[in-house]
């Protein structure tokens, strides 16, 4: 399989776009830091985008009000993936996008008002469900037809991109943005609180000493297109898409299992799509939350597939922070900037190997690298499971 | 003690939502993980963190700790004495 | 893709009641869910934290498992507009109001992807498993997605859509004007879908397109009867829903009025995001229960935005 990727737009606590972002990976440059937009007392560390909502109204020129950040953060991401793409009414063009938590941004000061009897704004809730945080962008880009929000929780973006593959392999589709975006929120903040997995530190992936995530917010939108798409475009081939897979861990409701069970299946049937073997991959832009259960759960699934030949890997969450629905999403924005500059992130805030595992992440920058294809994974709550695997393009 | 265990059995029930439970259908040794005996989870273990600092005051900080203190009736309420004392 | 099982939990006696399509009166203003016995489907350990959304889901979805003669299948996707409302509002509720720690258990459940992830983890499922949220088109969202599936080689697909009420639902739907004469409710419709008909298929479910940002909805019917190589009067059964009282699509529908029956599917179910899943089971319903019937076509217009259609045709057709 194969699908070509001619287009990205992201925006994260790194970067308002993807030069700042990469300008920010290359120079090991976290955007986590305390809170300074969210509505939250407390001293926590986040990988916030550095904007006020007024600041991305007036960036992404949105004139209807109410929309959700979620919304706001997308629409940047997708304008920049979208770049001067024009329409085509012989064209069939979708967007996939995906997010956990739509609205909640809005829903959450209206709730506090609600529950308090101050006059609540019932209109803002007219963008609290995840569908509108996608229609929304796709009316401002002038995309209709179809339309579709995914939402599985810290897997969702790369299931986005996923389902985007699938159906421009099938010819349901001839170009379609793919992504994700997720604002931080009161919600999912105390949320990751409450199971006690939010390090109060920063965090650590696949590190012995790791002990939690911390939240991040942002979007990433990729721009897939067949063969008739491109000749109309002639945009240029970032890289392939060429291998996707989901499996289900089934273990439990937010915990994945020790043997790692979920994450093995999809990694495997991902590379099995991709028509190439392990030993192809050059880098893995792993899941890595930095949670004690997700990093050796997933170390044990790297063993599985990789055994002793384990290809360098890292997980870019120190700088981003965890951004739930637009992780897998931005990850693969990170993936396209691997393989188009030869390069390797490092993990951040690594000293010492996981005890169980032994295995050790890249942990500085590495340019003049051949990175050929990738491995990205995105494992989610509900034991959601997902790899891509992008490549050069060789056609 | 037992006033106390049978505080904490209720507590347990109402919390996570033991609806085909009772009080007398605990028993004080029971192991509260087990299959075999009460059948309760990781997400349980962390509704038992909350509901002792919801009615005992106790902050379990550590959730390792928990795992040792929440073995059993027996072991909660000796846990909530000796926190207490 | 054939139908080779259906469940429907709703305010009507939709559970384990074939023929129900022949029987149901439209839904009364103060009807409420007709509730089977979820212990009968759910083991106790996992039925105690679950909300209606959930217990609905795998009641319904287990359900569809024991009609097909499915151990398992071979992916669950699930459409859901609104999700998981009632975890949702609870852990709201608790970290704007609770000091100190808060209980984890709403806010797990509140996750969109908590309805397909308890169905794969109460059969122990480990295949491709998604969740499609696109207000009033998840279901045929999910719909599409097993269709790309089947083609992919995957086969005994569930596929279904829930969404439940909470209260707060009714306040809202007055102050952003719903209509208010028809009720809000609850529903989760679930199916089996397999590529090759059997001895167990009920129908045929023909194409399925979503149309998101609708400009003309005369003109997407007219392209969609034309891809299958229908003509208007060919349609038996028309199943139709309408922005709250815009009469939009009731205008529309006027055009099948001389060949086909036309319902409004919304009067019988109440109002729901994911409502169309129990049209299609509906459909299905009375397909088999009227040989005169062999072309079904559901128009969604729940939401003036969207669009979803989908043609289910008989066995024989």
């Amino acid at each position: 399989m194969s699908v070509r990727i001619t287009g990205i737009g992201i925006v994260s606590a790194i970067g308002l776009n993807v030069a700042e972002n990469l300008f920010s990976l290359k120079n090991s440059k976290s955007g986590i830091g305390r809170i300074q937009y969210l509505d939250q007392n407390g001293d926590y560390l986040v990988g916030e985008v550095k904007s006020s909502n007024q600041e991305l109204v007036s960036r992404v020129g949105v004139k209807s009000q109410p929309i959700s950040r979620t919304s706001l953060l997308g629409l940047a991401a997708a304008r920049e993936a979208w770049g001067e793409n024009k329409h085509s009414s012989g064209l069939r063009t979708g967007i996939i996008s995906a997010t956990s938590v739509g609205g909640m941004d809005q829903t959450e000061h209206f709730y506090r008002d609600f529950l308090d009897h101050n006059n609540p704004d019932f209109q803002v809730l007219k963008c609290h469900d995840s569908g509108n945080t996608t229609e929304r962008i796709a009316a401002e880009l002038g995309i209709s037809g179809y339309i579709n929000t995914l939402s599985t929780a810290c897997s969702s973006g790369a299931n986005a991109i996923m389902l985007g593959a699938r159906l421009i392999e099938q010819g349901r589709l001839d170009r379609v943005l793919v992504g994700g975006t997720d604002a931080l929120t009161q919600f999912t903040l105390n949320g990751f609180r409450s199971l006690m997995i939010y390090d109060d530190q920063w965090c650590r992936p696949f590190d012995e000493s790791r002990s939690g995530l911390n939240l991040g917010e942002g979007a990433a939108f990729l721009l897939m297109e067949n063969d008739k798409s491109v000749d109309f475009s002639g945009n240029k081939t970032l890289c392939c898409l060429t291998g996707w897979a989901n499996a289900a861990d089934a273990y439990h409701q937010t915990a994945s299992s020790p043997d790692g069970k979920g994450a093995t299946m999809a990694i495997q049937n991902a590379i099995q799509v991709s028509g190439l073997s392990a030993l192809d991959i050059s880098y893995i832009n792993a899941h890595g939350t930095g949670t004690k259960n997700n990093d050796l759960s997933e170390s044990v699934a790297l063993l599985n597939i990789f055994g002793d030949n384990c290809p360098d890997f890292s997980s870019t969450k120190p700088f981003t922070g965890h951004t739930l629905a637009a992780a897998g999403a931005i990850e693969a924005v990170f993936s396209v900037l691997a393989i188009q500059n030869g390069i390797i992130f490092p993990n951040l805030n690594y000293s010492e190997a996981i005890t169980e595992t032994g295995l050790v992440p890249i942990t500085e920058f590495q340019s003049d690298q051949p990175v050929t294809s990738v491995l990205s994974n995105s494992f989610g709550f509900g034991g959601n499971n997902s790899s891509l695997v992008f490549s050069v393009n060789n056609s | 003690m037992d006033s106390l265990k049978e505080d904490l059995k209720k507590h347990i029930i109402e919390q996570l939502n033991l609806e085909d439970l009772t009080v007398s259908d605990i028993d004080d040794d029971a192991l509260l993980f087990s299959a075999d005996g009460i059948g309760l989870d990781s997400i349980d273990a962390l509704e038992l963190i909350v509901l002792m600092e919801k009615y005992y005051g106790i902050q379990v900080t550590n959730p390792d700790e928990g795992k040792v203190a929440f073995l059993s009736i027996n072991t909660m309420a000796d846990y909530i004495e000796k926190k207490r004392a | 893709m054939y139908i080779t099982a259906a469940s429907t939990i709703s305010h009507q006696p939709t559970f384990k009641n074939a023929g129900f399509s022949k029987l149901i009166e439209p839904l009364k203003t103060d009807s409420e869910l007709i509730s089977p016995n979820f212990k009968d489907y759910i083991d106790a350990g996992l039925l105690r934290r679950m909300s209606k959304i959930l217990r609905m889901s795998v009641t319904a979805a287990k359900d569809c498992l024991q009609q097909a003669g499915v151990d398992q299948p071979g992916a669950i996707i699930v459409g859901t507009g609104l999700g998981c409302l009632q975890d949702t509002e609870k852990f709201l509720n608790n970290f704007l109001t609770i000091e100190g720690l808060l209980p984890p258990t709403s806010f797990i459940q509140s996750t969109h992807n908590t309805i397909a992830g308890q169905i794969s983890l109460s059969i122990g499922n480990h295949g491709y498993n998604m969740t499609h949220t696109q207000n009033t088109l998840s279901f045929e969202h999910a719909l599409i997605d097993a269709g790309l599936l089947l083609v992919e080689g995957n086969d005994n697909i569930i596929v279904g859509a829930a969404d439940e009420y909470i209260e707060i639902l009714g306040e809202i739907g007055e102050k952003l004007s719903a209509n208010p004469a028809i009720n809000l409710t609850s529903g989760a419709s679930f199916f089996v879908v397999s590529k090759d008909q059997s001895g167990n298929s009920i129908a045929k479910i023909k194409d399925v397109v979503t149309v998101g940002l609708v400009q003309d909805i005369n003109v997407s019917i007219e392209n969609f009867l034309t891809n299958n190589t229908l003509e208007e009067s060919e349609i038996d059964l028309v199943l139709y829903s309408d922005f709250v009282d815009s009469g939009l699509v009731s205008d529309v529908v006027k055009r099948f009025e001389n060949s086909s029956e036309a319902i409004n599917y919304t009067n019988l179910v109440g109002i729901y995001p994911s409502n169309s899943s129990f049209a299609l089971h509906y459909a299905a319903d009375r397909i088999q229960n009227n040989n005169k019937i062999k072309t079904v076509l559901i128009i969604n217009g729940l939401n003036r935005i969207n669009l979803g259609l989908t043609l289910i045709q008989s066995i024989e057709a």
